[in-house]
């Protein structure tokens, strides 16, 4: 198991260092760096309040980072407005999905294929619609009478219609069912298959594991720990300084 | 009979109702502020057009585009300069925001009175009574009734069917979703606002023409907009229609019942009433 | 509901938009006496000089400052922003006009009976406005300053449009008197509530109604109450105004730019400060006098500048910026010169029911959300219970029904063999609930101490509430922290002063809502050493919710897991962590 550092590798979608961020007075990152290789699932583990969300949205600049270097397929992003990040590339699919609650899946869709080439925005839609047949049958509903796990589904529609190089979840399976979870994830395994670079941010180890290639486990704001999926399973402290931390 | 025309005056007046408050609609459902200066900015537009038409005896209708893009102009100017910096505060912001649009208010109603004086005026261009299917049918009103309705309509049309609308809209119900799309959601703040006072602006070329306005009584008219914004539901502009015509038409009855001295109460009335009892108000938005 | 970035960003913001309470315990306190005394001087004085210009001068500041006091009170210290106080003029204005002119009662009493009235009516008007909040109570106050008006107009007993005129009865002179009684009276409620351990109810309500109610304070008492206050002065001066013109029409009883400049003032010189009010409108009336000489059609449009300037750049007024330089700071309510010594011999709890927290089949919907669903537990005397269960698994709504912030849609919450399902939140902790928060609700601009002291009013050793605050500061070891303001604090001793609330209310038992987490561990091991001895507090139990579990899984007596709004399991930490159904709830289904 690794010492946290992150990975020479030049073709990283995304590489972060020595990141600090907070709010006002309070430090809730202190220090982070970590890589996501390029068309791979990296997870990052950690339990409530470790800084799992505070990172992603240090990263897609919902938070204004104070410090480090945020680079995005080696363009550095840190510091941009979170709009102009999204348009750079970033796909962002945040905890609590923040879905437009009167407007129909098919709005959201459009919206999010707004920062696509207009060329290929079509093939675009029907690629992800394959993706999550569920909601392909639901376009004219609105998105807040969906169900849970419906809603994540058009959550993630909507990131991957901007046709993002990297595509960042929060917690996609909180407050879902586990057979749910598992609908959601297998699209997930779909997309690696297709080369998408992912960073998965999730509570649950189970499934955070299942399809990552690599996993950051952090804590109180810090990287504790880093590894492949079977170097973590094997270790019977990562899951005591998951479930403590 | 009688009802029918209560009815019909009913629809009509809150046609009137619907014109005076989308305006302030849109910038409650993006901004999520009541522009206090709402009625101000009505006020003032509807005087000038006395003040140009009597001067120069042009018809008012000359002056919508221009007062439109004027209003574009200067609405988005204020946005930025006065409220983008109070954005960021969190939960104070929409207490602030009242008190800067407070302080607009008057602002803009004191320069009218310096410009054009402080009595009553209005415009008779629109004056005449219609006699239809034995109905008495007000001129002014159905103008009034009829470009509220177009107005909602193109509303409506922009906000669910264009690019920029649905960008609108989409920031008006998640902010943060709508970041995650490439929204310059500031930018967005800054356009609704800068509608809202055109909107506002056009308001006032029309209501000039249907009722008297008089500068120092501007207020009346922010208060009587924000009745329908919240009774339709803060930000839910088919709700602020549902309840332009439910004010319409209870004033109307109200006022023959009862008189129109109880008539002038109803709009307060009915606020304090739906702000206890049912705060969401008719729209399905519930904030 | 996880502690996820949106929440705390918002909490942050909150703690930055609040006013510093930068508060030093050698304060200005003779200084305050001195200017007080000064002033009441000069104002006594004023009438000995000759000038009827100085008098009328004096008159009108008088007047303003009564009124931007008033305002003061409900906008201010209550946080209930106001556009509508001239309502209370108004009615005060036609009370005390009908009595002069159909009674043969002195003017003086006239004025004190109108001031009555205007605090009836606050109080039955009351009953609605203070049902609502924010931008609704301050539109919905203004709505009612327009009924009122039209409800005038049209009342031909009170003269309706036309108005009334009043026998010319009072002499410059007993105007000037009648308005200095009530600038000192406005100035005195204003005072009353920023510098009284009562008043410190009324900023706990402006800053954190729900962890008032919390706490103890009633808060639908402590809103009514200010705003009866706040309707007094104006009220008063309504009718003494409405002689001085000997005319009275609803236009000039209910007239909103009086709103304007009363709000212009009070909020140039410092909003819900005690000194703000009187700077206020010292400088701009005395400016103004000034000023409108060249351009009167221009008033009110620099005020509304003002305003707008005074909300951008230095939304704390006059006495704000004074601050800067260390000038005119609040002093901190009822704290002694130092702090007091706490020697307390640890004592058990009173004695009372073995099952101290019940509850029974307890469901609480939102919507179609099902958050709990049938839950059955029971917290026992001298034991601590821990609650523990992922993301979603109704915790932090189990707490908020026990302590009355939820209504449970079935089931019962008992406390002590008593139901309290239908107690208000207020009342549950007076009668021994205490709780902490998830996310630190703490008063921002009260320091630690008055934070402290403001639960221990409510709680059971309310009438030693001064040592009571002290010991429960002691007891979290925030002894040297007491005057800070909790926006300086560090998150964990944020949590530690939310316990240090608790504590205060001499609870029967104390929730703890995710009290660990943001702390380091050495803040974690002292909060752990405190409940580790929590039954020689005089507490008979406590139950926490949890997801650090390795911080109290060792010195937790039971433990109980939801998941998904249901119990899963219950028993000894030791087996329940190694409850198959348990990890499965934490990690997943392993497939």
């Amino acid at each position: 198991m690794s010492a946290p550092a992150t990975s020479p590798d030049a073709a990283d979608a995304l590489r972060v260092e020595g990141l600090v961020a907070g709010f006002g007075e309070i430090t809730i990152l202190h220090d982070v760096s970590l890589a996501v290789p390029a068309g791979k699932v990296t997870v990052l583990l950690g339990a409530n309040g470790a800084g799992k969300t505070t990172l992603l949205r240090a990263i897609t600049g919902l938070v204004t980072p104070r410090s480090g270097r945020v680079a995005l397929f080696g363009e550095e992003i840190a510091g941009r407005e979170p709009h102009l990040i999204a348009r750079a590339g970033i796909g962002h699919v945040p905890s609590g999905r923040e879905l437009f609650p009167r407007m129909p899946v098919s709005a959201h869709l459009d919206l999010g294929g707004r920062l696509c080439p207009p060329g290929e925005r079509a093939a675009l839609r029907e690629r992800v619609l394959a993706l999550f047949p569920a909601i392909a049958e639901r376009l004219h509903q609105a998105a807040g009478t969906l169900s849970g796990g419906e809603q994540q589904m058009v959550a993630i529609a909507r990131a991957l219609m901007t046709n993002p190089r990297l595509l960042l979840l929060d917690e996609p399976s909180a407050g879902l069912a586990p057979k749910v979870v598992l609908s959601v994830f297998e699209a997930l395994g779909k997309l690696q298959h297709q080369g998408m670079s992912v960073l998965l941010a999730e509570q649950s180890m189970t499934f955070g594991l299942s399809v990552a290639s690599r996993a950051y486990i952090i804590r109180e704001g810090r990287i504790v720990l880093s590894g492949t999926p079977a170097e973590l399973m094997a270790e019977r402290s990562v899951v005591q300084a998951y479930l403590g931390a | 009979m009688i009802v029918l025309q209560l009815v019909v005056n009913g629809v009509l007046l809150g046609g009137t109702y619907i014109l005076l408050a989308q305006g302030l609609n849109l910038v409650f459902g993006v901004m999520g502020i009541v522009n206090l200066a709402h009625g101000s900015i009505i006020t003032f537009v509807g005087v000038f057009t006395y003040w140009f038409v009597t001067q120069t005896n042009l018809s008012p209708l000359l002056l919508m585009p221009i007062v439109f893009v004027l209003a574009l102009g200067l609405g988005g100017a204020l946005q930025r300069l006065l409220l983008e910096p109070l954005a960021k505060l969190g939960n104070r912001r929409e207490l602030l925001s009242l008190m800067v649009t407070f302080g607009l208010s008057y602002v803009i109603v004191e320069t009218a009175i310096n410009c054009f004086g402080s009595q009553y005026v209005s415009l008779p261009n629109l004056q005449a009574t219609w006699t239809v299917a034995g109905l008495a049918i007000n001129e002014a009103l159905v103008v009034a009734g009829v470009l509220g309705a177009v107005i909602s309509g193109c509303l409506h049309v922009w906000l669910h069917y264009t690019a920029s609308g649905k960008a609108l809209l989409a920031t008006s119900q998640n902010s943060t979703g709508a970041v995650t799309c490439g929204i310059d959601v500031r930018r967005m703040r800054g356009i609704s606002f800068a509608i809202g006072s055109a909107l506002a602006a056009i308001a006032g070329v029309l209501l000039i023409l249907i009722l008297p306005l008089s500068a120092p009584t501007a207020d009346t008219l922010t208060i009587l907009a924000f009745v329908i914004v919240a009774l339709g539901g803060l930000g839910d502009y088919k709700g602020a229609v549902l309840a332009g015509l439910l004010l319409g038409l209870v004033q109307s009855g109200v006022g023959y019942y009862l008189g129109g001295d109880v008539e002038v109460v109803v709009p307060y009335l009915l606020l304090i009433a739906f702000m206890v009892l049912r705060p969401q108000g008719l729209g399905q938005a519930a904030r | 509901m996880n502690l996820d970035a949106r929440q705390v960003g918002q909490w942050i913001e909150r703690r930055l938009a609040a006013p510093a309470a930068a508060a030093s315990v050698s304060g200005p306190r003779p200084l305050t006496i001195g200017i007080l005394a000064a002033l009441i001087a000069c104002a006594g004085g004023a009438p000995l000089v000759s000038s009827a210009y100085i008098l009328q001068l004096a008159t009108d500041l008088l007047t303003f400052a009564a009124l931007a006091y008033s305002w003061n009170v409900i906008s201010g210290c209550t946080g209930y922003l106001s556009f509508g106080q001239v309502s209370f003029f108004g009615i005060g204005a036609y009370a005390t006009s009908i009595l002069v002119m159909h009674t043969a009662v002195p003017w003086y009493v006239d004025a004190v009976i109108g001031a009555v009235i205007g605090g009836v009516s606050a109080a039955l008007l009351g009953t609605i406005m203070l049902r609502l909040r924010g931008i609704m109570f301050a539109l919905g106050m203004l709505g009612l300053a327009r009924i009122l008006m039209v409800v005038a107009s049209n009342w031909n007993f009170i003269g309706g449009a036309a108005g009334l005129t009043l026998p010319a009865q009072l002499t410059p002179i007993a105007v000037y008197v009648a308005m200095w009684v009530a600038a000192l009276v406005a100035f005195g409620l204003n005072y009353f509530l920023l510098r009284s351990q009562w008043g410190l109810s009324v900023i706990g309500v402006r800053d954190e109604e729900v962890a008032a109610a919390a706490v103890g304070v009633p808060t639908s008492w402590v809103k009514t109450v200010a705003f009866i206050l706040s309707a007094l002065a104006p009220a008063a001066v309504g009718g003494l105004v409405a002689w001085n013109r000997s005319f009275l029409d609803p236009p000039s009883a209910f007239d909103p730019t009086l709103d304007l400049q009363v709000i212009v003032f009070a909020l140039f010189g410092g909003i819900g400060t005690v000194w703000g009010p009187a700077l206020g409108t010292l400088i701009l009336v005395i400016v103004g006098e000034q000023f409108w000489a060249y351009l009167p059609e221009l008033q009110l449009a620099l005020y509304g500048v003002l305003v707008i300037a005074v909300v951008l750049a230095f939304p704390g007024g006059i006495v704000g910026v004074a601050n800067r330089f260390g000038w005119l700071r609040r002093r901190p309510v009822a704290a002694p010169a130092v702090f007091p010594r706490v020697s307390r011999p640890s004592q058990p709890a009173p004695p009372g029911d073995d099952t101290v927290i019940e509850v029974r089949d307890l469901t609480v919907r939102f919507g179609g959300l099902v958050a709990l669903n049938g839950v059955s537990l029971a917290v026992r005397r001298g034991e601590m219970v821990s609650i523990i269960g992922a993301n979603g698994a109704g915790k932090t709504t189990l707490f908020n029904a026990v302590t009355g912030f939820v209504k449970p849609s079935e089931g019962g919450v008992y406390f002590q063999g008593k139901l309290v399902s239908d107690i208000p939140s207020h009342r549950r902790a007076h009668q021994g609930i205490a709780r902490t928060f998830q996310i630190p609700r703490l008063m921002e601009s009260l320091t630690v101490w008055e934070n402290t002291l403001l639960a221990a009013r409510h709680g059971k050793r309310r009438h030693a509430a001064v040592e009571q605050a002290a010991w429960a500061l002691h007891m979290v070891k925030l002894d040297s922290l007491w005057l800070e303001p909790p926006g300086r604090l560090s998150p964990g001793q944020q949590r530690r002063l939310e316990m240090a609330r608790a504590l205060a209310l001499d609870p029967t038992v104390i929730l703890l809502d995710e009290v660990m987490a943001g702390m380091t561990r050495d803040e974690q091991d002292e909060i752990r050493a405190v409940l580790r001895h929590f039954r020689d507090l005089g507490v008979a139990a406590v139950a926490g919710v949890e997801h650090i579990i390795s911080a109290i899984a060792d010195i937790s007596d039971r433990m109980i897991v939801l998941d998904r709004g249901r119990k899963i399991a219950e028993g000894k930490p030791e087996a329940v962590l190694r409850d198959p159904a348990v990890i499965e709830s934490y990690l997943g289904k392993v497939s």
